[in-house]
């Protein structure tokens, strides 16, 4: 374990460890720091895990010195390997990791670029966006993309988008890769595709990326042996930093969307104490006056849900608030009810009877997954269904950084198990357990609720709004074909 | 109304009168002619683990090879190839699954000569890895069955149709990492090709109990998934797939079990199909709906061949052996139907999970 600080352990007793930067070349001491938090559920809440995985890959890559890329890529692999499997249901950190891979990939082809993408690639376009992506893009973009996906501003994002990721490999070259060239990345000027394709194919899947390191050498670099070594860290650096500041900006991009989607008059109902919802619900309030009905979310949230209605002392334990020292104090402190939205407050329990009333449903999220469907706060499935029974339009509000490239084939595993004493008192199940011999019961307390694609009418991210079913997209914009699965 | 014969694909007149002037299957070239069907239908038998696009792909490499000193001009050397293409495609019963590796290779062509420098560089290419294809081919399979063997978990139930090599590889592949769960395979009738599938599986020990294709709404409740292959997947992620498989989707939607599609993606077809009856099958080869009011001979009897001795090597590939469809088809062409995106889960292919509505953009990709 790392040195102790003074702050009650979570992301910011571990911010300021990593800043003080004693020892800093034992990158491995605060990797087991942040198991041990992520492990005892002391870093949770998904934008806190992303903050701190980007924070920590950051030190890891920065001490880090390597000759070749498979050896960085292997490194990064190997930690996000541990970080992920000290709290598996945490998708937040393979998300970062995986960006944080694609970013390295990117840094490294970005220096092969000479010969290799022409034909592909909109040259033009792609020395605009070329080195930047995620938030830098989305910037760009967004402004093309009006309000409701899947009309012709849905279509518009893919085919720009593409052009400037089309040279990462893995997502042009999939059904290409059937024919394309079997090594020579000399060859692949014009004929066939990136060489990075090939490890969509098993029999030759290592040469692609030492091959093509080892052209990047002996093509580009001048002299002195490991070439890109010494050029990529600051590349890769400013790329974390990039996807740092998106972390931290990501609630507000959000939130500027909301005027779209929120109309004066409007009865909402939304669910828990996402803090992207009410960033989203207050930015619409500066010009709209509209109702909100929030659903306590009992037991895990409903004390942060009241704090944030009523404006509690939000010093109070509640959920996960690290992030304070993140964000500007006063904007969040300031309750629904003070920005001049008309608040009620409902239990989980009487969601179903107030549906008929309300005109638009909008969600948290906790992660969200390739195929559409989402983790959100226990008693989002039942909103989402009472919601598709009212033809209620549910409005899903979720950054990036929460978007798994994962196919949830066994969702009931990410349900996670929490605290049964905050469904039933510590001291009351102590005597449920004194009847020895009787039947026990058991008290569950599931965290989470798997809400399916189907149920979810919008997503609507920092990047603007998208279908379900156009997700799948968004995740191939940001992780590589070749990172997502990490375990091999 | 509707009749195949206004099918523009396939003007009337029999097909296989209409195609080559020179007989079915040869394609001329300035060394003679070539015999592409003849390569074709050996390729495939020779192989049982071979998929049609990949048996056209590599029937198009040995046309190239036969002419290699010949085609010296780009115009040539795709000529060469498109007779060939167009060859293949009237010749067999059921092209869907052809064309796709077909239209692959072409496309594959047009892009690598768009330099026309690397004209040789691109032929010897081609003429040097056809074997490599082939290869690749089968361990996309193989890719998918890891991938797709997350979605087999223990004590679960996996409702089958007709027999796929993918399906079949993913369940092998799912029970030698010591998964137990159980089958059930539909008959698939008139070919019952679903016994090759019971039989494979149950000699990996997998327990299989197989039905009759109608009893598939009966047993939908008892099943956790099904898993299909798939002859092509078109634009909007639909499949083509054999018979049946589209009352098994709709079967799985009113039952809310997940319909999973496993298809490489060399079977990715341009195709947009708007309904059962614009399918690419040649007419003469499903006719279903012939009205009349005689009696049927006792030739109609449908499924009357149906052992599994008899359905070996009959999966449409070879314009058939045995006569499956009693008078109503000729030739053994597999019916086929076709299944709306909206019926399907996910589509596993060697890239990964994908929604239906990624398979456009795969396409795209590739043909824009």
């Amino acid at each position: 374990m790392g040195p102790k600080s003074t702050a009650p352990p979570g992301l910011t007793s571990f911010l300021n460890i990593l800043n003080k930067n004693e020892n800093k070349h034992d990158t491995n001491a605060y990797i087991e720091l942040f198991i041990s938090l992520l492990s005892r559920r002391q870093i949770r809440n998904s934008r806190s895990v992303a903050i701190a995985t980007a924070e920590l890959l950051l030190r890891v890559i920065s001490v880090y010195k390597w000759q070749d890329l498979n050896q960085l890529i292997a490194h990064i692999k190997e930690v996000g390997n541990r970080l992920m499997a000290a709290q598996p249901r945490e998708m937040a950190v393979g998300n970062i990791v995986r960006r944080v891979l694609g970013l390295i990939r990117e840094e490294y082809e970005g220096d092969s670029k000479a010969g290799n993408i022409s034909v592909y690639s909109d040259s033009g376009l792609d020395s605009i966006t070329g080195r930047k992506r995620g938030e830098s893009t989305s910037v760009l973009f967004s402004n093309l993309q009006p309000v409701l996906d899947g009309g012709e501003a849905g279509l518009l994002k893919p085919q720009v988008t593409r052009t400037t990721f089309a040279h990462q490999g893995g997502q042009f070259t999939s059904m290409f890769s059937l024919l394309s060239h079997p090594g020579s990345p000399e060859q692949n000027g014009t004929s066939t595709p990136p060489p990075t394709s090939h490890s969509s194919v098993p029999p030759t899947p290592t040469q692609s990326i030492t091959t093509t390191a080892t052209t990047i050498t002996t093509e580009k670099s001048p002299p002195g042996p490991p070439g890109p070594t010494r050029d990529m860290k600051p590349g890769i650096i400013e790329g974390l930093q990039e996807i740092l500041d998106e972390l931290l900006t990501v609630d507000d991009q959000i939130a500027s969307y909301s005027l779209d989607h929120i109309h004066s008059n409007e009865i909402i109902l939304t669910h828990g104490s996402s803090l992207t919802v009410q960033k989203f619900l207050l930015k619409a309030a500066s010009k709209r006056t509209f109702t909100v009905i929030v659903a306590e979310g009992f037991p895990n949230d409903h004390e942060a849900t009241h704090a944030r209605v009523m404006g509690f002392d939000p010093t109070n334990p509640i959920d996960d608030d690290d992030i304070l020292d993140e964000v500007p104090q006063e904007q969040f402190q300031k309750t629904l009810a003070q920005a001049g939205i008309s608040v009620i407050l409902i239990p989980d329990a009487a969601v179903y009877a107030i549906m008929s009333r309300v005109n638009k449903v909008i969600l948290g999220t906790h992660a969200v997954l390739a195929n559409g469907g989402l983790l959100a706060v226990a008693g989002a499935r039942t909103i989402a269904k009472a919601a598709r029974d009212h033809s209620t339009p549910v409005v899903v509000v979720s950054g990036v950084y929460k978007l798994s490239p994962m196919y949830p084939y066994d969702w009931e595993a990410l349900v996670e198990i929490g605290d049964p004493g905050k469904v039933v008192s510590w001291e009351a199940l102590g005597e449920i357990g004194e009847g020895v011999g009787e039947k026990v019961v058991s008290v569950l307390n599931p965290i989470f609720d798997y809400v399916p694609a189907e149920l979810v009418d919008l997503y609507v991210t920092n990047l603007g709004g998208h279908a379900p079913s156009f997700l799948y997209r968004v995740v191939g914009d940001h992780y590589r074909h070749e990172d997502i699965n990490l375990g091999v | 109304m509707h009749t195949y014969t206004d099918n523009p694909r396939f003007p009337a007149g029999s097909p296989t009168t209409s195609s080559p002037p020179l007989g079915l299957g040869l394609v001329e070239t300035s060394s003679g002619p070539f015999d592409i069907l003849t390569h074709y239908t050996t390729t495939l038998d020779s192989d049982p683990d071979l998929t049609m696009p990949i048996a056209a792909i590599e029937s198009l490499v040995a046309l190239l090879s036969s002419t290699s000193t010949t085609a010296s001009t780009i115009a040539e050397f795709l000529s060469i190839i498109e007779t060939g293409i167009s060859v293949l495609k009237s010749s067999v019963p059921n092209a869907i699954s052809l064309s796709a590796g077909c239209d692959l290779f072409l496309r594959y062509i047009v892009r690598s000569l768009e330099d026309p420098r690397d004209f040789d560089a691109c032929r010897a290419h081609l003429l040097q890895h056809g074997k490599l294809f082939v290869d690749r081919a089968k361990s996309s399979r193989w890719a998918i069955a890891q991938y797709g063997a997350e979605l087999i978990r223990d004590g679960s139930t996996v409702l089958l149709h007709s027999h796929s090599r993918v399906v079949t590889a993913l369940l092998s592949f799912a029970a030698e990492r010591n998964i137990r769960f159980r089958c059930i395979v539909l008959e698939t009738a008139p070919s019952l090709s679903g016994l090759i599938t019971a039989r494979i599986l149950r000699s990996k020990s997998i327990p299989v109990s197989v039905i009759p294709d109608n009893a598939v709404g009966y047993v939908m409740a008892k099943c956790d998934m099904v898993l299909v292959g798939a002859e092509g997947v078109v634009e909007n992620g639909g499949i083509i797939n054999a018979m049946g498989t589209y009352t098994i989707a709709v079967q799985a939607k009113a039952n809310k079990k997940p319909f999973y599609v496993l298809a490489e993606s060399h079977k990715f077809v341009r195709l947009f199909p708007l309904n059962q009856f614009e399918l690419p099958v040649q007419p003469q080869y499903q006719n279903l709906l012939d009205f009349t009011t005689e009696e049927r001979n006792a030739n109609d009897q449908v499924g009357k061949e149906g052992e599994v001795g008899c359905v070996e090597g009959t999966d449409g590939k070879t314009g058939g052996k045995k006569v499956a469809m009693g008078g109503r088809g000729k030739g053994s062409a597999p019916l086929v139907d076709f299944t709306r995106p909206e019926y399907i889960t996910a589509l596993i292919s060697e890239s990964g999970v994908m929604t239906p509505s990624a398979v456009s953009e795969e396409l795209i990709k590739i043909y824009s």
